[in-house]
């Protein structure tokens, strides 16, 4: 007798979070090492700390800045949502993507109002 | 000279655990076969060892076993080159029904659910539905493979998350069906594959290539099936 798995069909999802974990992985990659570079020069006292401020400050800067913490929050979420749905049985699966999910939109939230507060 | 192997046994009516069992075979022949060898215990030393050959040429895909911890095929393997003693066990992450014999039921069963199959729903034509040379090329590399499942055994997101994943082989078939000029199920296809588990599993290790006998590429196959995906979607 042949057995036959039940197949529940498909849950057409899947294609938005490969999607975003590619386009976060390339904002990502030209957005980070600048983090680098400005920590180093202050580092090495070619940049002060009151110019380091003042460049955080300008509108530019904001918005990349802005774009690299959304870009990191997704990437991690999903490379985080990745594993557990890879290694975690599916009895916790859900809570334990929830948590993630919740405490990585606080942390993006949070460094965000950080970004658009400062200096106003 | 004598080829030492360390054959997995398996018998659930008798073992109560597995156990590896020493055999020594002689060379016989120049070129000789890890099939060859197996052939050779089982015909003269040993009748119970129990494994599964039908063609014994790369063709039928039933001598897929774990040879020194890689997955391949007892009857294209030469024993020449293979580190001796050479260790055999059933594919991995199976069932195992007796010493080297896998259940395959689960995967064949995820193989009929990609419909591997002509689907075109235009009136059949009075002869046969054509293909240019071109559109019969779109196929190599994919219908090459004989479903002997070295390469989906040797997925580890198979082993984790094989009662949703696809893995490798099926995955490749059902790109082959995407790329078969004849068939008009595609979009079907698509919303049957798209699923963070049934396809977005892969991570692209690349075991499935390393794997298989035929030198076939499923990864490519699967970000192939990706790429259609991003494409109707954008």
């Amino acid at each position: 007798m042949v057995k036959y798995t039940k197949d529940l069909g498909s849950a057409h999802s899947g294609l938005s979070d490969w999607y975003l974990q590619r386009v976060s992985a390339v904002i990502l990659a030209l957005l980070l090492p600048w983090v680098f570079v400005l920590l180093w020069t202050v580092a090495l006292d070619s940049l002060s700390q009151q110019a380091l401020f003042a460049l955080l400050d300008s509108l530019a800067v904001r918005i990349a800045h802005t774009l690299l913490i959304l870009a990191l929050t997704i990437h991690a979420y999903i490379g985080l949502k990745v594993m557990i749905e890879d290694y975690v049985h599916r009895g916790i699966r859900v809570l334990l993507m929830g948590m993630v999910m919740v405490g990585m939109g606080l942390f993006a939230i949070w460094w965000l109002s950080l970004i658009w507060a400062w200096g106003g | 000279m004598t080829i030492q192997l360390n054959i997995y046994r398996f018998n659930p009516e008798n073992d109560s655990k597995p156990y590896m069992q020493h055999y020594e075979v002689a060379m016989s022949k120049k070129g000789m076969k890890l099939l060859d060898a197996l052939n050779d215990i089982k015909w003269n030393l040993d009748g119970t060892l129990t494994f599964r050959r039908s063609c014994g040429e790369g063709v039928c895909g039933s001598d897929g076993m774990n040879i020194n911890g890689v997955n391949g095929l007892a009857c294209i393997t030469p024993v020449e080159g293979l580190k001796q003693p050479i260790q055999l066990r059933p594919l991995p992450s199976m069932n195992v029904i007796r010493d080297l014999v896998v259940d395959t039921t689960h995967f064949f069963d995820q193989y009929r659910q990609i419909k591997p199959w002509l689907q075109a729903y235009t009136p059949t034509p009075e002869h046969e539905r054509l293909q240019s040379p071109e559109e019969r090329a779109e196929l190599d590399g994919a219908y090459e493979c004989i479903m002997c499942g070295c390469c989906t055994t040797s997925c580890p997101s198979w082993w984790w998350n094989g009662d949703r994943f696809m893995g490798p082989a099926v995955l490749l078939q059902a790109d082959r069906w995407l790329k078969d000029s004849r068939d008009e199920a595609a979009g079907e296809r698509l919303d049957q594959l798209e699923d963070a588990f049934k396809l977005y599993r892969c991570h692209q290790i690349m075991n499935c290539m390393e794997a298989c006998p035929k030198e076939l590429n499923p990864t490519k196959a699967i970000n192939h099936i990706k790429r259609m995906l991003l494409n109707r979607q954008s």
